[in-house]
């Protein structure tokens, strides 16, 4: 059979099947509008506290005032007692307790320093941070603004009062992703897995039904092309749709969520291409592997949640017990998610990729070898029969 | 009825008995995917995470805060560089994930009062890792700032007590309820486990009904009265089978781990009983749209694959759009996550959960269609 007649038959293969167009046409689309979804606010604001303000004095009211305009915080409810606060709670009405003790103000005339409370919901991930972050910058601007004012009592010319207050301060420079957004955290390491994943499931349905169809003695094309135009063929068909796919993510996606994109074209596009091969390949493999049609998808479905969090970009990589991270290495997501991290959204370039580059070097090496292998045995099976 | 029910129930039994696959599904596949989670998440606190440093003082208040931030559990600093140009290369490479520099004069400035700046380059790309330094920064610094605050303020008054006083005019005295320890693996986990919990569910009630169709046997499985019974008694076997997976998930958390659980038990689990069949009942509307196995499981897993993102364990429900908590409404498992936090955490009344475990409930209405389809199907 010559080369073209094998990649037609292919690509018929691929294009009539259904479970294959639903899952890299219809899942790469849907995925890319739905996986953002709950992200797009970007930062953790507004948080519903309730206060029991025990001290109802000018000061109290200030502070809660000044509370509730914090970014972070939205005062929605004032409880009577400390009892109906948790109660609210517990409702799941609120997602914190704020507790301002009696006598606030004179103690603060007396230079006692009371002590507000505060008690945050900590099942929710980023809730306890937000909420703390809000009160603390209303309660540390208080106390310096008290401070100030005392050290302008003391005879203090105001312009040192106002550094003295404390000895020396933090300064803090966000890299890469200054504002905390979450769309920039998860969205340009979860699309990779989402091109991979998908880019596995379809060559796996097509690499299982040409398997299902060897071993019912059916006969095809399969049983009579030379292996390599097979591989070659696939490789095309799958490379051409799924760089497409990337620039897509890349370029639409990530402009339309408003990711950053700091990597100069060229090297995106070629650490990129690096990336598609190691996945062309372990898709190949895969498919030579899975005996059904329908093994690829719960196979690669099942791998996915357990392969985004072993990458370090949710959890530090340090903290990852090193038999998974080498477990994890034998997708080319992991190298790909982390290289494409520093590369686009850190700033570094190509040089500092040698490792990642390598390892999905190897992976396509290895894979291509693998899946030319098994299929060459596979084929040997029809030869059999027909 | 029941007969029939039971009947297709042990058909069923017999059916995984002969298929290795189904019997993974059931065994092996979740207790590695369970099992990876977990190891992953199992230190649950992030300590000595990489920082490197430009001390451009060399003085003995410079020396003192680098030591004072190594001893910090969560920060070990590595390297030290000469200029902050020099030190960006580990940050971008991943090497380290924060860099710390010193001004020059920071003793003489401190001295005179004037405030000087300790200025931290952080990564913020990997958010929670950014934020777990940025906290361990800001209280290493303020305790040592603190200190020589305290010192100067004691050379002006004669009490310990009111030099303290003086430092904090206010405070502000704070507790996390409920993950006190504010462990990650306790966020992270709980949620984890339930998410890849629905799709096994979703996946093998569909392998289990596609193979028997693939294989054109489905006229010599349901046959005689009562079609209904017989789908609902071959689908049961996975319901149990996930039901103990859910319960063993559970005791893993809450008795294995020692996490308290303030709430009902019986009221979890049947919570848990519920979400199961509003899975399958997806599962089957997924497979009775056409019948068709691996289409099927395309659906299913476009269905649970994101649900994770959509719990609001991980980003707070309160800032997600509308859309978003529209596909969040379409997922059983959202509602069981809050059962899961309100009996765990709150240990909240049986009335207040109502509500939670009615809308699983309301999945269940999914069978109608489901009947209605393979009724046709099978021409009875």
């Amino acid at each position: 059979m010559s080369f073209f007649a094998v990649f037609f038959e292919e690509s018929k293969l691929l294009f009539r099947d259904i479970a294959i167009v639903l899952t890299i046409f219809g899942g790469v689309l849907l995925y890319s509008f739905l996986y953002p979804q709950p992200y797009v606010n970007e930062s953790v604001s507004e948080l519903p506290i309730t206060v029991v303000d025990n001290d109802h004095s000018a000061k109290s009211r200030d502070i809660i005032f000044k509370l509730d305009a914090t970014p972070q915080v939205d005062v929605i409810r004032h409880d009577m007692s400390y009892k109906d606060a948790l109660d609210a709670l517990c409702a799941n009405k609120v997602k914190a307790v704020m507790v301002i003790p009696h006598n606030l103000q004179r103690d603060l005339a007396l230079g006692k320093a009371p002590t507000i409370a505060l008690g945050v919901d900590n099942s929710y991930f980023l809730i306890y941070g937000g909420v703390l972050e809000g009160a603390l910058k209303t309660v540390m601007t208080e106390a310096a603004s008290i401070k100030v004012a005392n050290l302008l009592k003391g005879g203090t010319p105001l312009v040192g009062a106002k550094t003295a207050f404390s000895s020396y301060a933090l300064h803090e420079m966000p890299l890469f992703n200054p504002y905390n957004a979450y769309t920039q955290y998860v969205i340009p390491a979860v699309f990779i897995l989402i091109l991979q994943q998908t880019m596995l499931i379809g060559m796996g349905i097509l690499g299982g039904g040409i398997n299902e169809r060897i071993r019912k003695k059916e006969d095809g094309y399969y049983c009579h092309s030379s292996v390599w135009k097979m591989v070659l063929s696939r490789y095309i068909l799958f490379g051409v749709i799924f760089f497409t796919h990337m620039l897509y993510y890349f370029g639409f996606s990530f402009e339309f969520f408003g990711v950053s994109h700091l990597a100069d074209i060229g090297e995106l596009l070629a650490f990129g291409i690096l990336f598609l091969m190691a996945s062309l390949s372990l898709g190949l493999f895969l498919g030579t592997i899975f005996t059904s049609r329908e093994l690829a998808t719960p196979a690669i479905l099942f791998s996915s949640l357990p392969l985004v969090f072993s990458v370090g970009f949710v959890w530090p990589i340090e903290a990852i017990p090193v038999f998974v991270q080498q477990l994890s290495m034998l997708f080319p997501s992991t190298p790909a998610m982390e290289g494409f991290l520093k590369l686009n959204q850190m700033g570094a370039d190509f040089s500092m990729l040698e490792k990642n580059s390598v390892i999905l070097l190897l992976q396509t090496v290895i894979y291509t070898f693998l899946g030319y292998y098994i299929m060459k045995k596979r084929q040997k099976d029809c030869y059999g029969k027909v | 009825m029941f007969q029939a029910f039971s009947d297709a129930f042990y058909k069923e039994l017999q059916e995984i008995s002969n298929s290795y696959y189904k019997v993974f599904l059931l065994t092996l596949f979740p207790l590695i995917c369970f099992g990876l989670v977990v190891a992953i998440f199992y230190k649950g606190v992030a300590h000595d995470m990489p920082v490197v440093y430009v001390d451009n003082d060399k003085s003995d208040i410079s020396r003192r805060l680098l030591f004072h931030l190594n001893a910090s559990p969560t920060i070990a600093l590595k390297n030290e560089f000469a200029s902050p140009k020099e030190a960006s290369s580990s940050l971008s490479s991943s090497k380290a994930y924060a860099i710390v520099v010193i001004p020059e004069h920071f003793k003489r400035d401190i001295l005179l009062k004037k405030q000087p700046k300790v200025t931290v380059m952080l990564n913020t790309q990997y958010i929670l890792v950014g934020k777990i330094i940025k906290a361990a920064l800001l209280e290493t610094v303020g305790t040592s700032s603190a200190q020589i605050d305290f010192v100067q303020s004691l050379a002006q008054t004669p009490s310990t007590q009111e030099a303290m006083e003086r430092l904090t005019p206010i405070q502000l005295y704070n507790v996390a309820f409920f993950n006190t320890y504010k462990n990650y693996f306790y966020f992270l986990v709980t949620a984890l486990l339930p998410s890849i919990w629905q799709i096994f569910i979703v996946i093998a009630t569909i392998v289990s009904f596609g193979s028997l169709f693939k294989e054109k046997r489905e006229r010599e499985f349901f046959h005689g009265r009562f079609i209904e019974m017989q789908i609902l008694g071959k689908m049961f076997p996975y319901t149990l089978a996930y039901m103990a997976w859910g319960i063993a998930y559970m005791y893993f958390i809450y008795a294995t781990l020692g996490w308290s659980f303030h709430g009902s038990w019986s009221v979890m689990f049947f919570g848990m009983f519920v979400c199961v069949i509003a899975y399958q009942a997806m599962a089957l509307f997924f497979f009775a749209t056409g019948f068709d196995y691996a289409r099927s499981l395309s659906l299913g897993a476009v269905y649970t694959a994101p649900a994770f993102a959509f719990l609001g364990v991980t980003f707070p429900i309160y800032n997600m759009n509308t859309f978003a908590l529209f596909w969040r409404d379409l997922l059983p498992v959202a509602d069981l996550m809050e059962l899961q936090i309100s009996q765990a955490n709150y240990g909240a009344d049986v009335m207040l959960e109502i509500d939670k475990i009615s809308s699983m409930g309301l999945f269940w209405l999914m069978f109608i269609p489901v009947f209605i389809r393979f009724r046709q199907r099978l021409h009875v």
